[in-house]
């Protein structure tokens, strides 16, 4: 048999999500993990087809472009698998999968 | 003053409360109710769109302050409620329903909708209540696997329609939208419309089960119900060859990755049984479906046998479950339907939940 991992395994899920303050997230893992983020990194990494190539994964956001005082307007779950936000720029086609949100944690651990 | 005309500039007042997020007083956004006035002693209600809306206190405050000032209002008692607005994706769907099992399929023709028909009623048949949604919108056959002649759905109010209902269970299928014989021609974004119809607008009532037989593949559709619907968990339907597997090991993966539960694989077709001798006949060879779930960790719910009554059983609209209690098909599915109960009930019992749907609007 191969080596693949079960999907329930090494595949947390975020247990509780809350505004910190105003520019920053933070999520509790359901592995016990802790994550604040500052929302412009986000914003900064978003993942929808506008920011990123969709073919070659090129970036195609220039982060100078994003407002300083950017913010999330709002931000829901989709499906059981990702976060969706709104920011304040006006832009909400990202989907955030756990997956990623996981690697974009910039605590000392993660980095 | 006269309790109506205190009412009056209550009212007047509360026209000056602003809600800062939608820019327009709290009157005539509607979400002043209840409101109550008797003897200078003033009650309303304020409905905010959401509960975790970040200004309630500092609302509440306002309204209270502002009426309070007026001339003649001996007490004013304010209750904040919420009630969430329909929004895409964080609608609550299906809230009467307490299990949605998506049955999936990487490839076309393994049987999926003859398994889910099949599944559906051992469910029902064990005393639960079921509902099946044929989400196959280009080549739905739910209707006649079930014996349920083509008559459009009975419509209920606010846009709803109510399931057709044959042998004890509610179901759904794109087939009673057309006449019969046509064929629904769209485009993606309309399948997802109709999707979205079958989540939002069926009266399905309290259901214990909700069976959603896919359409083969990982496109559009399924999609959608992952993005919109709470599944609880699929089923990956292939039959024993090589040629299924590997696009039946493509679905397992699309669930994985939108971290739908897998509750495991169903082997169709799995061997044929003939008349004379009870041997089983591997016919599309043998072990395929056992060895894809242990690759994936994830049960192996059941094989199900080829006999050619199941085929006749769909083909009159009578399913193999009810049509013969003592084929070994039947013995099959209602291992399947206990297994896949069993399963489930092992995903709820799981404690470290993740959040489950929410929606946070941000302050400052």
């Amino acid at each position: 048999m191969s080596e693949e991992k079960s999907y329930k395994s090494d595949n947390p899920a975020p247990k509780d999500i809350k505004q910190i303050d105003s520019t920053n997230l933070g999520i509790t893992w359901t592995d016990g993990h802790e994550s604040v983020y500052k929302v412009r990194h986000l914003r900064e990494n978003c993942p929808c087809a506008h920011c990123i190539d969709e073919w070659t994964g090129v970036k195609r956001l220039d982060p100078n472009s994003i407002p300083d005082n950017i913010r999330p307007t709002k931000l829901h779950s989709v499906g059981l698998y990702a976060i969706q936000f709104s920011w304040s720029d006006g832009h909400d086609t990202g989907l955030y999968s756990h997956g990623l949100m996981r690697n974009l944690c910039q605590c000392v651990d993660c980095q | 003053m006269l309790d109506q005309d205190l009412q009056v500039s209550v009212m007047a007042q509360l026209k000056t409360v602003m809600d800062p997020d939608l820019h327009k007083d709290i009157v005539s956004l509607g979400f002043v109710k209840n409101m109550n006035v008797e003897g200078g002693n003033v009650k309303f209600q304020v409905e905010l769109t959401t509960p975790a809306c970040p200004v309630k206190e500092q609302l509440k405050t306002e309204c209270e302050t502002k009426v309070s000032s007026i001339e003649g209002v001996k007490s004013v008692e304010v209750e904040m409620t919420a009630l969430v607005r329909a929004a895409e994706h964080s609608q609550p769907i299906l809230t009467n329903v307490k299990n949605i099992i998506a049955v999936a399929s990487g490839k076309g023709g393994v049987g999926k909708s003859t398994v889910s028909a099949n599944l559906a009623m051992a469910l029902q048949m064990s005393g639960a209540k079921v509902g099946l949604m044929d989400a196959d919108i280009y080549g739905p056959s739910i209707p006649q696997m079930l014996g349920i002649p083509i008559t459009p759905p009975k419509g209920g109010a606010d846009n709803k329609f109510y399931p057709h209902e044959q042998y004890g269970i509610k179901v759904v299928s794109a087939a009673f939208l057309q006449k019969e014989g046509v064929p629904l021609m769209l485009r993606g974004p309309m399948l997802g419309g109709i999707i979205q119809q079958f989540l939002q607008n069926v009266e399905w009532g309290k259901l214990d089960y909700l069976v959603i037989d896919l359409p083969p593949g990982t496109g559009d559709v399924q999609l959608t119900l992952t993005q919109r619907a709470p599944i609880s968990g699929a089923v990956v339907v292939t039959t024993p060859q090589e040629v299924s597997l590997i696009d039946a090991e493509k679905g397992v993966r699309m669930f994985e990755s939108v971290k739908v539960p897998l509750l495991g694989i169903v082997e169709n077709m799995s061997y044929f049984v003939c008349d004379g001798c009870d041997k089983k006949h591997h016919i599309f060879k043998s072990g395929g479906g056992n060895a894809l779930a242990e690759k994936f960790k994830i049960p192996f719910l059941t094989d199900i046998p080829l006999v050619s009554a199941v085929v006749e059983g769909g083909d009159k609209g009578v399913p193999i479950i009810m049509a013969d209690p003592s084929s070994p098909a039947t013995k099959a599915y209602t291992k399947l339907a206990g297994q896949v109960a069993a399963q489930l009930s092992i995903i709820h019992a799981d404690k470290e939940k993740p959040a489950s749907s929410f929606e946070i609007a941000w302050e400052g």
